[in-house]
């Protein structure tokens, strides 16, 4: 393979694994304050639909990013309240969640199909992009960069301050964390709505990333498949980095196998379509033969806050 | 003055069954409030996507019709759900079932008999049950979140359904279309009522509800599936099985979402089309909690939700208002319903300043 194939499918690789890492990266955080939020797919959407429309208005791609994180805090915001403040069940609400979004993605987008935008442009100067390792290291836009500092940061956060103490204890132990005087609730609020924005950003990726225009559940099962990431990944960011590359590393070969031509096009399309849903699954599988998955799942998680007095 | 809530001594069965009614009804006030406030005639929405279906009677063949698959998987859901069991991926186990169902129409196809639908029938239900025992074998062999695979299921049975009628059961004289040939009159579910589109499967998915409160209120396996769900470890003591507990969980919901596939794929469509999965196994899910997990409740929330699909579709010719919203109506029930949960457990207290201080 020459190289500048390489670095095509490499490139390809890296877009296509973004959102699915940023949207993992905030259900990661809301998991381990305690909570299920199964409303990522729907958030993102919601995501998607405010990242496109700012985009296609101001053409301003941070603004659009921005909108995308507001429009997904909002969204986490109903589940917030539902699920922390009226103690409703995670998982219905969760699911709830993704249908209005689904819904009112679509909505707000049935004005908009079939407008193009354009796509978000690298962060560095193309100068810096035209040799082919510059191309592999300053040739993105600004959210691969985030992502991966997010990752750290994240990683940081949890492990080295405490406040990320405080949110771990909050998910292992929330009566603990309340009687010794922490807002179990306020705590998982504000994790609820950091992994609205990061779904948000998520889905907004989609038009500035990858298909410069609106399309009806463009985000295509990814939200669950960050859903399924976070367990893979044992709740521990790196691993989710790891996790999101594999996902990119598949979805980069249904579409050089769909563009057609060389072996990858032997194997029918459809087949391809389907191998990150069914590749989700054999991460599942592997990772509790590997070891019972449970064990390292925050143990509140899903689970309502009541205070015992 | 202030409210507090209060914890009731048990919950409250007045409460469990009123809160569907209010949900239904704050969703009506409040999307047109809401549907008003962004620039669409509100009210009129509301009129009819919730109203018109009923006023019509040209409409209610529409109704029984769009029912009837809500209120065969929801009884399903309904089941799986008291037990605990998750299965969201229904809209895979229809998908399935209405395939399964398509191969013996298409193998038959030609002949005549009596007995191809029953076999349509069948199989269509034993291949929802295939593809919802593999959630079921992955969650009791190696406890994989449930969740996450019947879902994941789901978004391959869809690429299942082009592979085939793009490639081994594409209609040879579709015109280069991907579907399958029109079944013939053999493999086709009759109208029961002359000149409706009312079919079979309407009066079945009835029977389904009917048949259903029997077994969960009367015997044995509706008192595992309660007890399982609401207390696990007295079912644990008191011997019922957990992992038993998830494969009937999983086969009961996936053979009705299966029957629910293949008697639509024999009714309405009559061919398998790429529009085929047309969201029915994600809308049972609402259907499910609006009716309260029970099977009779369930009949009515299938014919509410189907109120909303009618209705969006009359509110999209009538007044322009996009499909879309239909979606949003049907999640805010359920956000509604989620959100009155509460009021079955606890009770709203006012308080005066006097009592507040006296509970302090």
């Amino acid at each position: 393979m020459d190289l500048t194939l390489a670095i095509a499918i490499l490139v390809t690789v890296v877009g296509a694994s973004t959102p699915i890492l940023i949207a993992a990266l905030g259900e990661l955080v809301v998991e381990r304050s305690g909570v299920l939020n199964l409303g990522v797919e729907g958030m993102m959407l919601i995501g998607a639909i405010a990242g496109f429309v700012v985009q296609f208005h101001t053409g301003n791609p941070y603004l659009a990013l921005l909108a995308g994180a507001a429009a997904g805090v909002m969204a986490s915001l109903i589940f917030g309240f539902l699920t922390l403040s009226l103690s409703a069940n995670q998982t219905a609400t969760g699911l709830a969640l993704t249908i209005f979004g689904t819904g009112f993605s679509a909505l707000a987008g049935s004005s908009y199909s079939a407008r193009p935008v354009t796509l978000m442009q690298p962060l560095f100067p193309v100068e810096l992009a035209t040799h082919p390792i510059g191309k592999v290291l300053f040739g993105y836009a600004f959210p691969i960069y985030f992502s991966f500092i997010m990752v750290v940061a994240i990683w940081y956060f949890l492990h080295k301050t405490r406040a990320g103490l405080i949110l771990r204890a909050v998910g292992e132990n929330d009566q603990s964390a309340h009687s010794i005087g922490y807002s179990v609730t306020g705590v998982r609020y504000l994790a609820v709505m950091f992994g609205g924005a990061m779904a948000g950003i998520a889905g907004a990726c989609f038009p500035l990333l990858l298909t410069p225009q609106w399309a009806e559940r463009m985000t295509a099962g990814r939200g669950w498949i960050a859903v399924a990431l976070v367990v893979f990944a044992s709740w521990k960011p790196f691993r989710l980095l790891a996790g999101a590359y594999l996902f990119g590393l598949v979805m980069t070969m249904e579409l050089y196998a769909k563009a057609g031509g060389g072996p990858l096009s032997v194997i029918p399309s459809e087949v391809w379509a389907a191998m990150p849903y069914l590749a989700t699954i054999a991460v599942l599988v592997l990772i509790s033969i590997r070891r019972d998955a449970s064990t390292n799942a925050p143990a509140c998680l899903g689970k309502p806050f009541l205070p015992a007095n | 003055m202030q409210f507090r809530l209060e914890k009731r001594r048990e919950p409250s069965r007045f409460m469990l069954y009123a809160t569907p009614v209010a949900a239904v009804l704050l969703t009506m006030l409040l999307g047109g409030i809401i549907f008003s406030l962004i620039g669409y005639n509100g009210f009129g929405a509301v009129r009819e996507i919730f109203l018109t279906p009923l006023t019509n009677p040209y409409k209610w063949q529409d109704l029984g019709v769009k029912a009837a698959p809500l209120i065969i998987i929801g009884v399903g859901l309904s089941i799986a759900y008291r037990a605990n069991v998750w299965n969201i991926g229904a809209e895979g186990q229809y998908i399935i079932g209405g395939l399964a169902g398509t191969g013996v129409a298409l193998a038959t196809w030609g002949m005549t008999g009596w007995w191809i639908l029953p076999l349509m029938v069948l199989a269509g239900m034993a291949g929802g049950m295939a593809y919802a025992s593999i959630p079921a074998l992955l969650k009791t062999r190696l406890n994989v979140n449930e969740i996450l695979t019947s879902l994941m299921l789901t978004y391959a049975s869809v690429q299942l359904i082009y592979y085939l009628i793009r490639a081994p059961w594409k209609d040879p004289m579709g015109m280069g279309f991907p579907q399958t040939r029109l079944f013939s009159e053999a493999a086709r579910l009759p109208t029961i009522i002359p000149g409706t589109i009312v079919h079979l499967g309407v009066p079945m998915a009835v029977l389904v509800g009917f048949i259903a409160w029997f077994v969960m209120t009367r015997t044995v396996f509706g008192y595992r599936m309660r007890v399982v769900g609401a207390a696990p470890s007295a079912a644990r003591y008191g011997g019922f099985s957990e992992n038993k507990t998830i494969w009937l969980a999983m086969l009961v919901s996936g053979g009705l979402a299966g029957l629910a596939g293949v008697l639509e794929v024999a009714g309405p469509f009559q061919r398998m089309v790429p529009g085929f999965p047309t969201n029915y196994g994600f809308t049972a899910i609402i259907v499910a909690f609006l009716g309260r997990l029970n099977p009779l409740g369930v009949i009515v929330a299938g014919v509410v939700l189907a109120i909303t699909f009618v209705g969006g579709e009359v509110a999209q010719t009538t007044i322009g208002l996009p499909n879309a919203a239909t979606g949003i109506f049907q999640a805010m029930m359920l956000f509604f319903l989620l959100a009155a949960d509460i009021l079955i457990k606890y009770r709203v207290r006012r308080v005066t300043h006097q009592a507040s201080v006296e509970t302090a």
